[in-house]
């Protein structure tokens, strides 16, 4: 990068310049009046300035350096008439904003040692060419954007700033840093104009401000991007074609067959432009229990199964021993937790076949059951256990509560409470027409063989499944009731007739009886958890349901800390700071209760390719250099120079003086 | 006749008188002097005997022996001679520096070796570089020429227009005798000394180089921007006194003074620096007497 200079001088004055330079010299040579001092031989002087002889010039020059720094002013100062100044490095505008994404992807090291360094490098570039009266402000964003310096025109704090951005595991939303920029900004603006008493040139909104996007663009499509006021200009970060191998999805599942016997399954894709071929190694509480090499190729999914066995409690880590740009999708956890039994209420005034199907072997592992009497319902002990949610599951078997209780409800012969449900007038023999065998009620479940005496078709809220559909109406519908699941079957299953019980289907002989039951069981008593417990994104909450006091429950992240979850409702928790990838463990009243895994399986931030240009709203922002072409004027510096020069000069001429 | 000179005190002619001038060669003399000589003659030290043979002066028979073995024998005595002593002053421009000049100085040391010469009965000529080849110098000879050489050195002008190697060319022509000869003088010849110098030992003598030098030359108060002028033949220098450069010129000295050490030193002649502030009486009856050239 070469200066370039600005002719501020017209000939007659460079030739008056020009011409000093030579003055100084001969100036110094006639002010050179050798004392004449006769010796009685020049003889040794001779031989002693002999060999100084060869470079005479040289030599007086070099014995006289104000005459050397006279001519060094001089030249800085005719450096500094010719206003040298380099070109480009400029910012544009005089407002900015530098939105620094510290989203997962940008730990990716492709760019050494990670993007983010060299995002906050840039950054802190951009900060350093700021003139003064420019002012900043520094937003760091992954999927929630954070103001991590108010605009100020102080480039220390901008730069300090800049410096504490730390890198999150969260995946990344432009959309809410451009309106958090936006209205930052504004806000900024009127904050400024106010200081300096100044009568606002317009309205607030109409100072621009430049907003400097520092990121690997690894991001969903922006839509409503209110870029406001803001200028948007996208710096780039990233390597053309960094490898990455991630896990996408890291699961746990009972075998069909052997529910006990756990298959991990996995699903690893190859984001790079090279054909990978990493180990994948299965670990159950930090032993190696399983390794297998896969190959996947480039942009290839592969699916990796590994039999675990029977596993009662522990974490599994899958570990990906690859050595692409981005460690934190390498490695995945499933926390198995023993499963809880549910707590379940029945209510009845007898109901023989259902209570038999409630007491096989395989029921009583999900689920504790309680039966009692309609008029149980009454009672304060129900009130208060149904209030503090001690229930998972309360079946009322034709009756029903006064207010609907903290816990999912089954209601048989009758609709929960409110929720717009209805029940419709009785039809004779409905005919089962559909069932939806996707739902979980309703898996491996053949009512083709089923007969129905009467039934009662139900009106279901929105929002709700018809799992059973009859030429009359829907007979089993499930619907959510806030953090519930209500479900009502609209025919009895036994009914009472002058004391006796009657029979008023034929469903509780058939084989899908007893599975239905357990469906039940397992889905609306929460007591058969998937295995491999739940999963959370970075950064999003972890709800999780657990026994014991409110303020007992505690959360040990991966990295050791524990802090306290909040209560959602009764028996349900929530824990939000999930900023590490890894197990987190919940204790209650310090005892491990389960464990909850927090992985990245994020396909957007794992794919590391950057993007060239990115969509704000209607605009598409192409990556740019973030310079405007400008000159850089260094006569100041110069002059500074020169005066430093004039007072060595003065140093040297008093020190020759005072000799 | 005075008694009294300003070229050397009464006090340094009395303790002159003491001392004697050294030659390491024992030279071959014109007449009878104190020196011994290598001929055998008349003197009273014996020396050797030989045979009569005829002719030989009946007065040299030792009849001693003559009455002891009746052969007839000639006793032997050994010869004295006198000393050929010459001193060769520089008398050019240069010499006129330094206080007392070294010209002066170089007078003094002159007529002061001269005297002990003198005292010693020995043949005594001082002459300067710049006397020509065709004209003879005086010689003094026994104590009674003492006032007549102390004139002839007083008579010495500065400012001769004469090269080292000229004046020794010439003086080696006037004097072919053996001696010693003492040169006086500061060696500033911009031709160099070594061929002067090279005459000298042609003629095979006992040379002592005195080499004077003055404050000027050993210590020179130079400051400044400076356009040296040599006082010779008007060759300028122009020099910036620094630091660093007057070291240089004290390196530049010390090597001139060490190479004429070793120059005179190879070639056996003694190279004496003297410097022309230490005292007259100093510099003889100890520093020459510790160089041996007298005793």
């Amino acid at each position: 990068m070469w200066p370039t200079w600005m002719n501020m001088l017209g000939w007659w004055q460079w030739a008056i310049l020009l011409a000093v330079p030579p003055a100084i010299i001969s100036l110094y040579f006639l002010k050179l009046r050798r004392h004449p001092v006769e010796v009685p031989s020049t003889y040794l002087w001779s031989r002693t300035i002999e060999d100084l002889h060869v470079n005479t010039i040289w030599q007086r020059l070099r014995r006289n350096l104000l005459l050397l720094l006279q001519l060094l002013l001089l030249l800085l100062l005719i450096l500094a008439l010719v206003r040298p100044a380099w070109h480009g490095q400029k910012l544009i505008g005089h407002r900015f904003v530098f939105l620094i994404d510290n989203s997962a992807s940008m730990s990716a090291s492709d760019v050494k040692p990670t993007r983010l360094d060299e995002a906050k490098e840039r950054a802190a570039a951009l900060v350093d060419n700021m003139e003064s009266g420019d002012v900043g402000m520094v937003v760091s964003f992954a999927d929630a954007a954070r103001v991590e310096q108010m605009l100020t025109g102080d480039r220390g704090a901008l730069r300090r700033a800049i410096r504490t951005i730390a890198p999150t595991k969260r995946p990344t939303s432009l959309a809410e840093a451009l309106k958090v920029a936006s209205a930052q900004a504004r806000r900024g603006s009127v904050a400024q104009t106010q200081d300096e008493e100044k009568a606002p040139a317009g309205p607030a909104e109409t100072v621009p401000a430049t907003a400097y996007i520092v990121s690997d663009g690894r991001f969903d499509r922006v839509t409503e991007a209110s870029l406001g006021r803001l200028k948007p200009v996208f710096l780039p970060v990233g390597e053309e074609s960094p490898s990455n191998v991630a896990i996408l999805v890291f699961q746990v599942r009972g075998q069909e067959r052997r529910e006990n016997w756990l298959q991990a399954f996995a699903q690893l894709k190859n984001f790079g432009p090279e054909t990978l071929r990493p180990d994948v190694m299965l670990r159950l509480d930090d032993k190696l229990i399983n390794a297998e090499r896969v190959t996947i190729g480039p942009g290839e999914t592969q699916n990796v199964v590994f039999d675990v066995g029977e596993v009662d409690s522990g974490v599994l880590e899958l570990v990906v021993d690859a050595r692409d740009c981005l460690a934190a999708d390498n490695r995945a956890w499933v926390a198995i937790n023993a499963p809880r039994p549910a707590e379940v209420l029945l209510t009845t005034s007898g109901n023989e076949p259902l209570e038999l199907a409630l007491g096989t072997r395989s029921a009583a592992k999900l689920a504790n059951i309680t039966v009692r009497p309609p008029t149980f319902l009454k009672t304060r002990e129900y009130a208060a256990a149904a209030a503090a949610g001690a229930y998972d599951l309360v079946i009322y078997d034709r009756c029903r509560p006064e207010t609907m209780p903290q816990a999912n409800t089954f209601f048989i012969g009758n609709v929960p409470l409110g929720q717009r449900w209805t029940l419709g007038q009785r039809v004779d023999a409905p005919q089962i027409i559909d069932t939806d065998p996707t739902h979980p009620m309703m898996q491996w479940l053949a009512m083709d063989d089923v007969l129905l005496w009467e039934g009662r078709p139900l009106g279901v809220p929105p929002g709700g499944n018809v799992l059973i559909d009859s030429d009359a109406g829907p007979l089993l519908a499930v619907a959510p009731r806030e953090a519930f699941q209500d479900a009502a079957l609209g025919f009895l299953l036994i009914d009472t007739e002058g004391g006796q019980p009657v029979s008023r289907t034929n469903w509780p002989i058939r084989p899908s009886f007893p599975m239905f039951v357990l469906n039940t069981l397992a889905y609306l008593g929460g007591g058969a958890h998937e295995p491999g417990g739940q999963s959370a994104r970075p950064g999003q909450p972890l709800v999780f349901e657990v026994a014991g006091e409110p303020g007992a429950i505690t959360v040990v992240a991966p990295d050791g800390q524990a802090s306290r979850a909040t209560a959602v409702r009764p028996g349900q928790y929530q824990f939000s700071a999930t900023e590490q990838l890894g197990t987190y463990e919940v204790r209650s009243g310090g005892k491990p209760a389960m464990r909850l895994a927090v992985n990245l399986f994020d396909p957007n931030e794992s794919d590391l390719v950057p993007r060239k240009a990115l969509d704000a709203g209607t605009e598409k922002i192409a990556g740019q250099s973030g310079w405007e072409a400008a000159r850089r004027e260094i006569w100041r510096p110069l002059l500074l120079i020169g005066l430093a020069v004039l007072v060595v000069e003065w140093m040297v001429y008093g020190r020759r003086v005072g000799m | 006749m005075s008694t009294t000179s300003t070229l050397l005190s009464p006090e340094l002619l009395a303790r002159l008188e003491k001392m004697e001038l050294v030659s390491r060669k024992i030279f071959r003399g014109r007449m009878k002097g104190e020196r011994r000589s290598r001929r055998k003659g008349q003197s009273v030290e014996f020396a050797d005997f030989r045979n009569y043979v005829h002719g030989d002066d009946l007065r040299f028979i030792d009849w001693n022996t003559y009455a002891r073995l009746e052969k007839l024998f000639l006793k032997l005595f050994l010869e004295e001679e006198d000393l050929h002593f010459y001193a060769l002053v520089d008398a050019s421009a240069s010499m006129d520096f330094g206080d007392p000049t070294k010209l002066r100085y170089a007078q003094q040391l002159a007529a002061a070796l001269g005297f002990v010469g003198l005292i010693r009965g020995d043949r005594v000529k001082i002459e300067t570089l710049g006397q020509p080849a065709a004209a003879p110098s005086p010689v003094f000879r026994g104590r009674r020429s003492m006032w007549r050489m102390f004139e002839h050195v007083e008579s010495f002008e500065r400012g001769e227009q004469v090269s080292l190697a000229v004046g020794v060319k010439n003086f080696c022509l006037r004097n072919s005798g053996k001696g010693i000869v003492v040169v006086l003088g500061d060696l500033m010849d911009k031709a160099g000394y070594e061929p002067a110098l090279r005459y000298l030992l042609a003629q095979q003598m006992d040379v002592y180089i005195v080499h004077v030098l003055s404050a000027e030359e050993l210590n020179p108060e130079l400051k400044g921007d400076l356009r040296l002028v040599d006082c010779e033949d008007g060759d300028e220098a122009e020099v910036t006194v620094t630091g660093p450069l007057l070291k240089r010129y004290h390196q530049t000295l010390g090597a001139f003074v060490e190479s004429a050490r070793d120059f005179c030193t190879r070639r056996g002649m003694v190279y004496l620096p003297v410097n022309n502030e230490v005292p007259l009486e100093t510099m003889i009856t100890d520093y020459l007497a510790r160089r041996g050239l007298v005793r």
